[in-house]
């Protein structure tokens, strides 16, 4: 069983965002990277149904972008992933969903694979679009934010997380793709012995123009930080005023209270 | 300019937040037209054209037969925007819709700017400005940042049928678990700290949190010292939140609890003490004391 | 009458014989008991510990016959102290005869055990003798009668009791009746050089000479047997400990104190990190089970167990030892158990009072790391959390990296990247670079140094967690990663002197720091204080405080740094109530080892336990040192009810008050 992981390397998000140069995304300096979260929970599945198959799957990680992203790969690698795919783009932030969704399935459409893991979304652009772009240019069996996962002769049997907390369960078959949600699994912590392993597993090399033939279909014109919500508002005096004041600032700042 | 609304219909009930899409649609501006894949007893009050397709046949989940439903619907209506609620029908379906339109697809929309969609991005830190460069663009909006419309009327119902899918078998809905406290999933979190003073006051910081919908919390010392259970801790040795909404009573700041806590969207702190940490990253200090502003406050809430 | 006696008297010379031939049963017997417990030992991982012998030699002997870590506890120690050498004087008592009588006399002809000489020799060893049996008295109303709380008693201790009060008294009666039927009559002057023996004697002046024969026949060679017995049972009861704690002192971890291994993680050859099984320890740390004596003495002490948590670093220590000697392919780990080895604190007060010289905090370190390097596991899924941001932004609190100088905005610090002359490179490590409450301290630091006018330098984003928490949880790896970043940049920008704040990062950098090639020398501030204050760099005007100072353990017991914070503080107006448990005794605050990330849930507050000891002693103020028990006590005194009447505050702080400028 052939089985693919989209992983994508994003900034902490405690990080301090600043826009770049063009003003359309974030400056690289002071930024702290790591792994998508969303996607070590699809490493980590991928890797549990390795446990399960046995040697009869084979992981292959894969990951756009420039050369930092290599870290994330090794960390697929190290938590158990076969082999890495570095398709290499120094202007990967720049490309649009539908852009992405287009090298990922140029690179796996004749590669046999049966199942594809993705994240739900990236914690720093949050289309959560790329995932089911790929299928559906894969023709995959596709879906999304699963919160459950299961195998066995050829059926995926997902459990998807609805709003409120409610499940939905759905089988499909392979091939397929599937996108993770947080709290699908525990994300393994490498071992010592598979981070040395994982230095010598193959990292392969791919210059995006060899995948790439789509133009974008949406552009960021701009990227910028919101305007202040409250930037510390100080309530002091009457306790009913008070009271008063601060379930107005929330009925405008948040939309918890209407 | 026109958009196509997809409602949502889950477990034989029209979803509220699909009122939300009128109200979207009335920031846009333009015509509409609607898009259901539910039963004929819940339509919307709503004056325009409906297309409904039976979910007893459909499917309430089958994304594959419901896109396919929706291209029948774009065939006829040719809108410049479709657009869905960024949920987990939406962001489901929506890509599928945009890749068989080649159209540009903008998720999560919150806000409409010079000619573009204001999405968020970076955990809410930053917002982009997107522009579908397509002539049709599939859109998501997010919940809750629109306000829900009732628009009324009566619809004009035009029936879709679809048959396939592709080899996707909904096998049915979990409820959710009736689990003690899942802090980690909360909008929204009243925690109590040292400054309630004592056990038998926590009840009052609690109702807070049920007259706003929410989960109650804690810092380490109120669970240390028993007050509140350990599975409502708030902070690195406890649990880390994220809620869009946060009010820390009577808790002074320290790091545990900060860096537990910061990601929530908007913060409130109550604390008689003007230059508590916590004030540093509130969003809105009230200097006061919790177990006078809480009730008050609870009151006017639940009013 | 010349004052001596005729050896083998009563037995005659054709004792010696078999009297030898028991000796050697007895000896070969003892030997080959330990000859079987080699190969267990062996079962462990090479290390020398035979370098620097004769200072080695030196060590064992001083520490073995002072008695002085066993004094160290004065109750027990006493009684165990006098009994070792009243016991041992009748040894070299007995050596001496054995001397004369068999080697001296009929090869050289020289009697020695006469005159002055003899009658000192007879009543040394009566007193020892004497002392011997009663503080055998003493240690077994202490154990059968006291019943110390944790002091468990086995087999063995029954017949060790047993055997030594035998051979005691069998000594006392037979030279009772030696005397009553010689020296009592023949030679009163001399059998007053025997007190005890003539009062025993006294006993059987009823007795005809043949009767008294007869006994003393009978009690000469029960008393040999008794000890001969002795001899065979060391290495097969607690009486291993003779021979095993001795030797313990002799294989004593001279290196600096708190040193872990470093793992070589370059070798590729090396498949298993940390201790799965006993054959992944050291031969030393099965070795130290033999030379346990259950004194429990750690036990007392270990913050953990004094707060109901499973660990006692005793049963740790003997887990081990059963382990290797019964099950040796068993799971450390889970014999162990997780909750076990999770809950060390690392505090080190185990090891510091241990009178055997047992390492015991880094066997737990290396089970740790066999759990967390081979197998990912955490004590707690927030411990989870922090490893991960320490990997991205090099703190545990996940906050940007970016961030880590921006508290010293707008103060007299100079940014390394900006201007490297500096007088000393400020670490300001991860509490003092992002908790508000230890910024305070980082702050006062700072200006306390521009009132001596030194120049201090501090990394800023540069700057990562020394690695030092998850080091101390098993976690190698992470800690090697972000000290060579730190080792890097320090090093790229000449550095002369480092200080810290943090007596965590203060060891770290200073001593684990050395084995990654980094040789910069390192000070906790509280002695660079005090040193800038002896130079008159720095001066104070005293205001008054009342205060109790607690010791943090790598302050303390790792930095052995005790007399000069109580130094500074008391220069700075300082009333000083000490807390029960001070100095080397001090009482953990419950962040070390890495527990500062972890969760505390089983058993009672450690910090809260510790916050109550210094309530006790009335002062209203509590000074510490250290960013992790700073943290743990403002939060203590909030748990523990007594906000209010006990504050927490820096050392710093207090200082950086009362500066003159």
């Amino acid at each position: 069983m052939k089985i693919l992981i989209c992983v994508k390397q994003v900034p902490d998000m405690e990080s301090r965002f600043k826009p770049d140069n063009a003003g359309v995304w974030f400056s690289d300096t002071d930024l702290a990277f790591r792994m998508n979260e969303y996607d070590e929970y699809a490493v980590e599945q991928a890797v549990q149904l390795r446990e399960q198959l046995g040697d009869a799957a084979d992981l292959t990680v894969l990951s756009i972008g420039p050369d930092r992203i290599v870290e994330a790969l090794k960390k697929a690698l190290a938590m158990g992933c076969d082999r890495a795919v570095h398709i290499q783009d120094p202007a990967a932030a720049l490309k649009d969903p539908w852009q992405i969704a287009a090298i990922i399935a140029a690179f796996a459409k004749d590669k046999g694979f049966d199942l594809i893991f993705t994240g739900l979304q990236s914690q720093d652009r949050g289309s959560a679009q790329v995932g089911v772009t790929v299928a559906e240019r894969l023709g995959f069996a596709c879906t999304t934010t699963l919160v459950g996962f299961a195998f066995a002769d050829g059926v995926i049997t997902a459990k998807r997380e609805l709003e409120g907390g409610v499940k939905g369960v759905v089988k499909l078959r392979t091939p397929a793709l599937v996108t993770c949600q947080l709290g699908l699994n525990v994300p393994r912590y490498p071992t010592l012995p598979n981070i040395m392993k994982s230095k010598k597993k193959e990292l392969v090399t791919i210059p995006v123009a060899d995948l790439l033939h789509e133009e974008a279909l949406a552009v960021t014109a701009r990227f910028y930080p919101p305007a202040k919500k409250g930037g510390g508002i100080v309530l002091e005096g009457d306790v009913g005023d008070m009271a008063e004041k601060l379930i107005a600032i929330l009925k405008e700042k948040t939309n918890v209270l209407r | 300019m026109k958009a196509l609304l997809i409602c949502e219909y889950r477990e034989g009930k029209l979803l509220d937040s699909s009122f939300e899409l009128f109200g979207f649609a009335a920031q846009l501006g333009g015509e509409t037209a609607l898009l259901l894949v539910g039963a004929e007893a819940q339509l919307p009050a709503y004056g325009g054209p409906l297309y409904l397709a039976d979910a007893a046949e459909c499917g309430e989940y089958n994304p594959d037969l419901h896109k396919q439903l929706i291209l029948q619907a774009v065939a006829k209506e040719n809108p410049d925007y479709i657009v869905f609620v960024h949920s987990s029908y939406g962001w489901d379906l929506a890509p599928r819709v945009a890749a068989r339109l080649k159209a540009a697809q903008v998720s999560e929309v919150i806000g409409l700017t010079d000619g573009g969609f204001e999405v968020g991005c970076c955990n809410a830190k930053m917002r982009r400005t997107v522009k579908p460069t397509t002539a049709q663009a599939v859109l998501t909006i997010q919940a809750g940042a629109f306000p829900a419309q009732q628009p009324g009327g009566t619809p004009q119902i035009q029936r879709l049928v679809a048959e396939g899918g592709n080899g996707m078998e909904f096998v049915g809905y979990e409820p959710a678990e009736a689990k003690d406290v899942d802090l980690t999933r909360a909008e929204v979190i009243v925690s109590a700290g040292r400054g309630v003073g004592k056990k038998e006051n926590v009840p009052v910081i609690a109702a807070l949190a049920r007259a706003l919908g929410g989960e109650l919390g804690a810092s380490r010392p109120v669970v240390d010292a028993g007050w509140v259970e350990h599975s409502h801790q708030v902070g690195t040795t406890g649990q880390t939140v994220s809620p869009k909404l946060y009010v820390a009573c009577g808790i002074s700041g320290a790091i545990q609890h900060l860096a537990g806590m910061k990601k929530a969207d908007f913060i409130v702190a109550i604390n008689k003490d003007k230059d508590a940490p916590i004030g540093e990253i509130a969003d809105v200090l009230v200097v006061a004391d919790v177990l006078q502003f809480v009730p008050a406050l609870t009151a006017k809430v639940a009013r | 009458m010349e004052a001596t006696r005729e050896i083998y008297w009563n037995v005659g010379h054709g004792v010696v014989w078999p009297m030898y031939l028991f000796a050697i049963v007895a000896i070969g017997i003892c030997a080959w008991g330990f000859w079987l417990r080699l190969p267990v030992y062996r079962l462990g991982k090479p290390l020398n510990r035979l370098d620097q012998l004769p200072r080695r030699v030196a060590l064992m002997v001083r520490t073995m016959l002072s008695q002085s870590q066993v004094l160290r506890v004065l109750e027990p120690g006493c009684l165990h102290a006098l009994f070792f050498w009243g016991f041992g004087l009748l040894f070299v008592g007995t050596l001496l005869i054995m001397a004369q009588a068999d080697f001296s006399q009929p090869l050289l002809g020289v009697v020695f055990l006469k005159g002055a000489f003899y009658e000192l020799y007879s009543l040394v060893l009566d007193v020892a003798g004497l002392a011997a049996l009663l503080m055998l008295g003493g240690l077994l109303v202490r154990r059968f009668f006291g019943k110390p709380a944790g002091l468990e008693t086995i087999r063995d201790d029954y017949v060790v009791h047993a055997l030594l009060f035998a051979i005691l008294m069998t000594g006392f009666v037979a030279e009772g009746v030696r005397m009553s039927a010689s020296e009592l009559a023949l030679n009163p002057e001399l059998a007053r050089f025997s007190p005890v023996g003539k009062l025993v004697g006294q006993l059987f002046l009823g007795l005809s000479a043949a009767e008294l024969s007869l006994a003393h026949k009978l009690l000469w060679w029960v008393h040999f047997i008794l000890a001969m017995g002795f001899i065979a049972a060391i290495p097969f009861t607690k009486l291993r400990h003779i021979f095993a704690t001795s030797a313990n002192y002799l294989f004593a971890d001279l290196g600096p104190k708190g040193g872990i291994v470093t793992i070589n993680l370059e070798d590729e050859s090396i498949e298993q990190f940390g201790a799965a099984k006993v054959a992944d320890l050291t031969w030393k740390d099965i070795f130290d089970a033999d030379a346990c004596t259950s004194c429990k003495r750690c036990q007392d002490r270990c913050p953990a167990w004094n707060t109901e948590k499973p660990l006692s670093p005793m049963k740790v220590v003997q887990q081990i030892g059963e382990v290797a000697f019964g099950r040796p392919d068993a799971s450390l780990c889970e014999t162990v158990t997780e909750d076990v080895l999770w809950a060390c604190t690392t505090c080190r007060a185990c090891q510091e009072i241990c009178p055997a010289d047992i390492e015991h905090v880094n066997k737990i370190i290396e089970m740790r790391r066999n759990l967390t390097l081979m197998e990912g596991a955490f004590p707690g899924d927030e411990v989870r959390t922090a490893i991960n941001n320490f990997e991205v932004n090099g703190n545990p609190f996940g906050l940007a990296y970016a961030a880590r100088g921006d508290w010293s905005d707008g103060l007299p610090v100079q940014l390394m990247a900006q201007d490297p002359d500096v007088d000393i490179l400020y670490f300001v490590g991860c509490y003092a670079s992002f908790d508000k409450r230890n910024q305070d301290v980082a702050k006062n630091f700072v200006r306390i140094c521009s009132a001596a006018g030194i120049r201090v330098g501090i990394l800023g984003k540069e700057e990562k967690c020394c690695g030092e928490p998850p080091r101390k949880l098993g976690n190698e790896y992470l800690y090697q990663q972000m000290a060579q970043e730190n080792i890097k940049i320090i090093k790229g920008y000449g550095v002369k002197k480092i200080v810290t704040s943090c007596p965590h990062c203060c060891n770290t950098l200073g001593r684990d720091y050395q084995d990654l090639g980094f040789d910069v020398p390192v000070e906790h501030y509280t002695t660079y204080i005090d040193r800038l204050l002896a130079e008159k760099r720095l001066t104070l005007k005293p205001e008054q405080f009342e205060f109790t100072y607690h010791d943090s353990c790598y302050v303390g017991r790792y930095l052995d740094i005790f007399e000069e914070p109580r130094k500074v503080l008391q220069a700075a107006g300082g009333r000083l109530t000490e807390m029960d448990k001070s100095g080397y005794d001090s009482f953990c605050c419950s962040a070390g080892g890495g527990r500062i990330l972890a969760e505390e849930k089983l058993g009672s507050r450690i910090n809260v336990a510790r916050v109550g000891m210094a309530h006790a002693t009335g002062a209203p103020l509590l000074v510490s040192n250290c960013p992790f028990c700073l943290t743990m006590f403002e939060d203590g005194i909030k748990t523990g009810g007594c906000e209010g009447e006990l504050r927490v505050r820096d050392l710093a702080e207090i200082v950086a008050e009362r500066l003159t400028i």
